[in-house]
């Protein structure tokens, strides 16, 4: 018998038991619908994490550290030996410690000639922030400018890539001048004064004692009391709240040297000054961010590249689709039973039909291939089910799911044709397999028994 | 012309052995109309399988024009009979949820006959049974007679050599039989297909050519035909 007409006798053999072939179609359905949206969503969080990273991030970039913990479990845990360059506060997580880099360290990165745009980690803690024309006072996060992306302005003009603004230049965020309810072009050129305070000085108990002899109460106070400094900035331009950026929380930025100012100063004293958690780089054009970071790690340091972070980033969204693959896979691996069982029911139903068509001639070959073929359908059928909701579901949800994760236009599900029809084809191969053994059963029923029923 | 000889057939083993051939042998001439008469359990049926490859018997020979078919393959069989043979049975097996039309087209199918050429020889036979208006309907909504009609256009449409009937009136009553035993010999004298009738009505065997009378899996008496 043709290929052709075993497959439209299979097809209408399964028409004509709808009930049941949906039924079973369906299980599998569940099983192609998981996968389906698996797929695509690995496929859409990989797409925005490139896209994020090639807005980002310069492929050149490099971030050194000391301690290499902090790219493992974010600083090491437990009693260590004490070091002045370790830290109970840096890493910001409770219980972790971290040995960070010092001057010596950033001096060293700067005489090695193959790295630009040395800037360390400053952190800033302004005590509040004011505009000129309004008699309030503010509190915000500062950051500073980073050269190596392309920020866009909802007004006033930003220097190219791989320039730093001005030091007395401050970029303020769309939403923060919202908040001024200012519009961004009369914020432009406003003059912007943040206020900081040093980290207390340290004051041994022999001051202290002079102090409260010299003044009293408050001449000692003033001594502990920490020395506060106003930094002024001019409004530079206002940035737009991109969807595209990393540090998509809105910040204030100001300059890498005017950032160093100002760390430098609230630092000053303390046992904080000149130490960094990490240091961000730029590998000089032509030389390889790689070779380079091997070389500092045979120095004792721990390095990131661009590359590294794209591939960490991919890593969490495979592993996160793996994990809902996984459990597509075992909806599949239960609904082969559920073809297995169809099948076999179909062959016990069909036994005088199948000894009709071995009495006229059809060979063994062609009766097990027709209900493989039956077995085909039911997975064509349930792969084609899956995709198609998925797809229909998954496309109507998409805006709603951007919204819920605030990533502006980027859709999260990205269903590729490709995969959806490798899906199908896959399940069609599974449903095969599993219509194998009942269309054994078929071709071995002995003609003259089945002829014998009804 | 299709020569049995000494055929033996066993089912069960040993203690249980049950023979329900026992050394069978007898000539049907071509074209011939031949019942295979006797009470149920006496291997007509067995002798019918035999005869048409679907069973192997342990002994003898079934040379059909000068074919041994024992000694084929089953593939080789399988395709014989799809050339060669049509059944006919007392329960019709039409496939009830198919249109007429696609169970006619079943052996053609099988017999891997060009698409082009099947509708042709599908309305033919229908129209040979008058079926033809009932091409498009489902086999389950025919009648008694129109499914064996049915059965009969599906073994006919592949212009077989053999026709086997196995008990074709058992199940309708005796106006519609005597339409079917009409229609199965008409076709046998207008066609020269052999026909072999397996019945146990006496009526319809006395019209046959030849009658071949089998008891306990033995011949007991052959009538009109020549015992080699």
């Amino acid at each position: 018998m043709r290929r052709a007409d075993i497959i439209k006798r299979a097809g209408r053999n399964l028409r004509q038991a709808k009930g049941r072939t949906i039924l079973t179609s369906l299980a599998i359905a569940v099983g192609a619908f998981t996968l389906t949206a698996a797929l695509a969503a690995g496929q859409g969080t990989r797409d925005y994490a490139a896209k994020l990273l090639q807005n980002n991030v310069d492929p050149q970039a490099i971030f050194v550290v000391k301690d290499k913990s902090l790219f493992e479990q974010g600083g090491q845990t437990g009693l260590r030996e004490y070091d002045p360059d370790v830290s109970t506060t840096a890493t910001g997580r409770p219980g972790a410690t971290l040995k960070q880099m010092n001057q010596q360290d950033v001096e060293y990165l700067e005489s090695r000639g193959d790295l630009a745009q040395i800037v360390p980690v400053y952190t800033l803690n302004p005590k509040w922030v004011t505009i000129e024309g309004n008699d309030k006072k503010y509190i915000g996060s500062i950051d500073y400018y980073d050269a190596t992306i392309l920020n866009e302005t909802k007004s006033g003009t930003l220097p190219p890539i791989g320039q730093q603004i001005a030091d007395s230049d401050i970029v303020l965020p769309e939403k923060y001048i919202e908040t001024l309810g200012i519009t961004p072009d009369n914020a432009l050129g406003k003059r912007v004064k943040v206020l900081f305070a040093q980290q207390g000085a340290q004051v041994n108990q022999q001051e202290l004692q002079a102090a409260l002899m010299r003044g009293g109460v408050d001449e000692a106070a003033k001594l502990v009391k920490p020395a506060e400094k106003e930094f002024e900035f001019v409004v530079k331009a206002a940035a737009k709240t991109s969807t595209m950026s990393f540090g998509s929380t809105p910040r204030m930025l100001v300059s890498a040297n005017a950032a160093k100012m100002i760390n430098d100063y609230q630092t000053a004293g303390s046992d904080a000054a000149g130490k960094y958690t990490g240091v961000s780089a730029v590998a000089k054009p032509g030389k390889n961010p790689d070779e380079i970071k091997k070389q500092l790690e045979a120095k004792g340091y721990a390095a990131q590249t661009a590359k590294d972070a794209q591939a960490l980033l991919f890593t969490i969204a495979n592993t996160l689709q793996g994990i809902v693959v996984g459990f597509g896979l075992l909806t599949l691996f239960a609904s082969v039973f559920g073809i297995i069982n169809t099948q076999y029911i179909s062959v016990l139903e069909r036994t005088s039909q199948i000894g009709l068509m071995k009495a006229l001639g059809m060979s063994r070959r062609s009766i097990a291939a027709l209900f493989r073929y039956e077995a085909a359908w039911i997975g064509f059928l349930g792969g084609a089910i899956g995709a198609l909701v998925a797809y229909t579901v998954g496309t109507l949800m998409n805006p709603q799911i951007s919204k819920w994760l605030d990533i502006g236009d980027n859709a999260i599900l990205k269903f590729e044709p490709l995969h959806m029809i490798g899906l199908i084809a896959a399940l069609v191969i599974i449903a095969i397999v599993a219509g194998w053994f009942p269309a054994r059963k078929a071709a071995r029923l002995d003609p003259i028994e089945a002829l014998r029923t009804e | 012309m299709i020569e049995i000889s000494h055929i033996t057939k066993t089912y069960g083993k040993k203690k249980n052995a049950f023979t329900a051939l026992n050394d069978v042998s007898f000539t049907i001439p071509d074209g011939a109309s031949v019942a295979v008469v006797g009470r149920s359990g006496s291997g007509k049926s067995t002798l019918m399988h035999a005869m048409s490859g679907l069973d192997r018997p342990e002994a003898g020979e079934v040379v059909i024009d000068g074919n041994n078919i024992l000694t084929f393959k089953q593939k080789d069989v399988d395709k014989f009979r799809s050339n060669k043979m049509a059944f006919i049975f007392q329960s019709f097996f039409v496939q009830a949820n198919e249109s007429c039309y696609n169970n006619v087209s079943l052996p053609l199918e099988i017999a891997q006959v060009p698409t082009r050429r099947r509708r042709t020889k599908i309305l033919r036979a229908l129209e040979a049974v008058g079926l033809t208006d009932k091409a498009k309907s489902r086999a389950r909504d025919l009648s008694g007679g129109q499914k064996q009609r049915l059965a009969i256009a599906r073994a006919i449409v592949n212009e077989p050599t053999i026709l086997f009937a196995d008990e074709p009136t058992g199940n309708l009553d005796s106006v519609t039989g005597m339409q079917i035993e009409e229609l199965l010999f008409s076709y046998n004298r207008k066609h020269g297909t052999t026909l072999i009738i397996v019945t146990h009505d006496h009526e319809m065997a006395k019209k046959c050519d030849m009658q071949i009378h089998i008891k306990d899996g033995k011949i007991e008496s052959i009538e009109g035909g020549v015992k080699s």
